[in-house]
């Protein structure tokens, strides 16, 4: 139906043989920016509620080590949640079509990977270096936001990193709950190639772009990891 | 803050739940303010645990610990460690934070500024030997004799009149290790703290030790004196056995030479013709 609005903005040439049209792409990437903004909202809304989900679970864990199991359990089976049916049961919930019902499942999807890279990086600080924080009279919270968050950052940011990127890939699918995104240009003509093209390398260069912008803040964020005997 | 502290242990016991016998088993012994004490002893004697209970890493079951006469149990667990400086084997340096962080750590706590603490870590650098450039560096670009430096400036930055060291220079090669011992005895002359010193190696104690007390399994005391105290009057066959047989003897060589051997007959040294002139006249 919306493809027919399409094809009529195709010259016979190129686009009637439905190959990689550079001038449609050239004349039509603008229609692309507004799926593209939309898509970057749904990775970042995802990943920073995700994050503060999953960081906070962690934290709680990292104290009480018996929490570890279930979380990770529980994470893992949302994990294991189909994204279409989930899309699917939070459309016909009371929230319906839209933003949110989107967002949720990506938030639920960052969990499981975010949760066990921030616990296995706290987990990794040496007990010498924990010994030697208690010992000079850091209290419990100061050896936390002192020591063993900055020692776990490497390990945190990398599984910001992996969820950032999976997240990319799967809010192509928010559309079917009505989201929007990159997903839905795909889905308005996916028999076109330079649609398909071109709505595909914008989200490959969104995954590359927001994974070297996280790469980018642990080099600022740790610069103990780079040092090297000289 | 005094310069340094009078340390008293009065019957300090440590038991954990389920163990045949105590960790730590009614500890008495004061450390006079600005003496080194080595807690000496085999691997499980209670040396460590000895001294943890000082600064409540452990907390003792039983008894007391006195820090200028104010028991440390009365004290919140975290000024309490800012006030003892603390140094162990694995030394525990931040990795991520530069040479002058580290020995900020706990003048930081104690609420000192960036300003203070630039100051103090290139003075302390000064005073442990090593050169200023090092301040911003970070541990994994040290070797392990600056790590151990490090890790003492850090322990005595905030000035504190009690020191804990569980065996602070065993990570280290004899070379080296020699080398601390000497440097440490060099800075304990300038700051004149009052230190626990804990080691399995008879020859550091002695060499560190104004006093030693001698530990065995079950975390009892065996003997508290002075090297020489010990060396001369061993209480029992444990620390005799302990100690070895360190007696030297004097064996004349067929060149005439006088050499200096242990009991095995080891040869250690000669001895000048000068000196033996001058003790035998």
């Amino acid at each position: 139906m919306i493809g027919s609005v399409i094809i009529h903005h195709r010259s016979p040439t190129c686009e009637s043989r439905n190959g990689l049209c550079p001038s449609w792409i050239w004349h039509h990437i603008g229609d692309y920016m507004s799926p593209l903004w939309r898509h970057v909202e749904l990775t970042v809304v995802a990943v920073v509620v995700g994050f503060v989900i999953a960081f906070g679970l962690a934290l709680v864990a990292h104290r009480r080590r018996w929490l570890i199991t279930p979380i990770t359990g529980v994470t893992g089976v949302l994990f294991t949640i189909p994204s279409l049916a989930l899309f699917a049961v939070l459309v016909t919930s009371p929230l319906g079509f839209g933003f949110v019902s989107g967002v949720i499942p990506l938030i639920l999807y960052t969990l499981q990977i975010i949760f066990r890279n921030v616990v296995t990086g706290l987990a990794g600080v040496p007990e010498e270096t924990r010994d030697a924080a208690r010992g000079m009279g850091m209290t419990d919270r100061q050896l936390l936001w002192r020591v063993e968050v900055p020692l776990a950052l490497p390990e945190i940011v990398a599984g910001v990193r992996i969820a950032t990127v999976t997240t990319v890939a799967l809010a192509t699918l928010a559309f079917f709950a009505g989201a929007g995104g990159l997903g839905d240009k795909i889905n308005t003509d996916i028999d076109f190639k330079s649609n398909i093209a071109v709505a595909g390398a914008l989200a490959v260069l969104l995954a590359i772009a927001l994974d070297l912008l996280l790469l980018g803040m642990e080099r600022t964020l740790a610069p103990w990891r780079r040092a090297r005997a000289t | 803050m005094p310069e340094a502290a009078t340390l008293e242990f009065r019957g300090a016991t440590k038991r954990y739940p389920g163990a045949d016998h105590a960790a730590v088993d009614g500890l008495t012994l004061t450390v006079e303010a600005g003496e080194i004490c080595v807690l000496l002893g085999p691997s499980g004697c209670g040396k460590t645990t000895a001294m943890r209970m000082v600064n409540r890493m452990i907390e003792m079951t039983d008894g007391d610990i006195l820090l200028d006469g104010h028991s440390v149990r009365e004290r919140n667990p975290a000024d309490l460690r800012r006030e003892i400086g603390y140094a162990i084997q694995q030394i525990g340096l931040f990795p991520h934070q530069t040479v002058e962080e580290n020995i900020g750590a706990v003048p930081k706590l104690l609420g000192r500024d960036r300003a203070w603490i630039r100051n103090r870590a290139a003075e302390l650098l000064e005073l442990v030997g090593l050169d200023a450039s090092l301040a911003a560096r970070y541990p994994t670009q040290l070797s392990g004799g600056q790590r151990q430096r490090v890790g003492v400036a850090r322990a005595i930055a905030a000035n504190p009149p009690l020191l804990l060291m569980d065996e602070p220079f065993g990570a280290v090669d004899p070379i080296n290790r020699g080398r601390l011992q000497t440097e440490f005895l060099r800075l304990q002359e300038e700051i004149r703290k009052t230190v626990v010193f804990v080691t399995h190696d008879i020859g550091e104690a002695i060499t560190m030790g104004d006093r030693i007390a001698i530990m065995r399994e079950g975390g009892h005391l065996v003997q508290y004196g002075t090297p020489a105290e010990i060396l001369g009057a061993p209480a029992d066959d444990f620390v005799r056995e302990f100690i070895g047989d360190r007696a030297l003897h004097i064996q004349s060589g067929e060149d005439g030479a006088l050499r200096v051997v242990d009991a095995k007959g080891r040869p250690l040294g000669t001895i000048s013709q000068d000196a033996v002139r001058r003790a035998l006249p």
